[in-house]
């Protein structure tokens, strides 16, 4: 029952950037969760709504998925076989699913909210270097 | 009404994770071999500990933080034999960085080959909270039941190393260590396994012997 202290370091990096983008709340965030994030997703929600009641959550709930490192396939692994389909080996790696990611912020910005302002390079993820921005009306 | 959608992709654990790859870092350098204790109440970890020490008398040098809900029992039971302080998270379910690294000060050992994390008897959420150390180890006793594996996916795959303990049990329960074994490595292939009777000693040395590589090969590579 980690999800509390979790929700709580969620809802610090969901605050920190709403405050780089000049935001006035953050309306949806967004998280992927697998089987070996080690979380209840219900007991993720329930934290999240005690604590951002305003704020929408979306889950997704992600397979676990690996890497072969023999074979190079990737692929959803079923009943915790930490073993490749296609090859037999064991020396696989987890490449998704065995966390909980904070996937996307929706903050709601001032109507002269500098659509071109710069992210922090903190930002970055350092897994996939994503990080774009999108905007909607 | 203007929303804009920032996209982050990152690890919700991505601070903590980072910062426990600098404490791990650290005690590298130091030369300390950090050891965190994962298993379900009862296993026999601080057992595992107290035979640890008798056979490591007078040879290495070791400490202990021991994590629980409540009570100093398991540190005085540790005491008589090497520097051990108590973490009582009040309630919490596991221990994080935060707490072993007061405790590692609490401790105030200068230098120490080993430190053992006792964390709170649970297999769920401590595998989810990385202290900074470099070996993970799962502390399963035979009356528990060779099911436990497959049962707590997580806790074994993080792990590098499983205690199986109580081994003198083995005649009065139905445990197979050839299925828990099996179904751990299908988990984890590179886990290693040490059969140990703590309370009697048995086993203790090739666990110890164990420790005393991994501290080795945890040298050569600063």
């Amino acid at each position: 029952m980690h999800e509390v202290s979790l929700v709580r370091s969620l809802l610090e990096q969901v605050d920190r950037i709403v405050a780089e983008q000049g935001g006035r709340a953050a309306v949806e965030v967004r998280v992927e969760i697998g089987p070996l994030s080690g979380v209840e997703p219900l007991l993720v929600k329930a934290a999240f709504t005690q604590f951002a009641s305003d704020c929408t959550l979306i889950i997704d709930e992600v397979p676990l998925t690996a890497r072969c490192q023999s074979c190079n396939t990737a692929f959803e692994l079923e009943n915790f076989r930490f073993v490749c389909p296609h090859c037999d080996s064991r020396e696989i790696s987890v490449i998704r699913g065995d966390a909980i990611r904070l996937m996307s912020v929706t903050v709601d910005v001032p109507e002269d909210g500098d659509v071109q302002q710069a992210l922090p390079t903190e930002l970055v993820s350092v897994e996939t270097g994503l990080c774009t921005t999108s905007e909607r009306r | 009404m203007t929303y804009r959608t920032i996209t982050i992709a990152r690890d919700v654990q991505f601070a903590a994770k980072q910062t426990a790859a600098e404490s791990r870092e650290r005690f590298a350098r130091q030369g300390t071999l950090v050891v965190n204790l994962l298993s379900s109440p009862g296993s026999g970890k601080t057992s595992l500990l107290q035979a640890t020490a008798r056979h490591w008398q007078g040879r290495h040098t070791m400490a202990v933080l021991v994590g629980d809900i409540a009570t100093d029992r398991d540190a005085q039971r540790l005491t008589p034999l090497v520097p051990a302080v108590q973490l009582t998270t009040g309630g919490a379910c596991h221990l994080d960085l935060a707490l072993v690294q007061r405790g590692w000060e609490a401790l105030a050992v200068a230098d120490v080959e080993f430190l053992f994390v006792e964390n709170v008897g649970n297999l769920v959420c401590p595998a989810s909270h990385d202290l900074g150390e470099h070996l993970r180890v799962i502390v399963l006793s035979v009356p528990e039941g060779d099911d436990k594996p497959a049962k707590y996916p997580k806790a074994f795959r993080t792990s590098q190393a499983l205690v199986i303990n109580k081994t003198d049990l083995l005649p009065y329960v139905p445990f197979s260590l050839q299925q828990a074994t099996e179904d751990a490595r299908l988990i984890q292939p590179q886990l290693e396994m040490f059969p140990v009777a703590a309370l009697h000693d048995e086993g203790i040395e090739a666990w110890c012997a164990y420790l005393e590589r991994q501290r080795e090969r945890l040298r050569e590579a600063v």
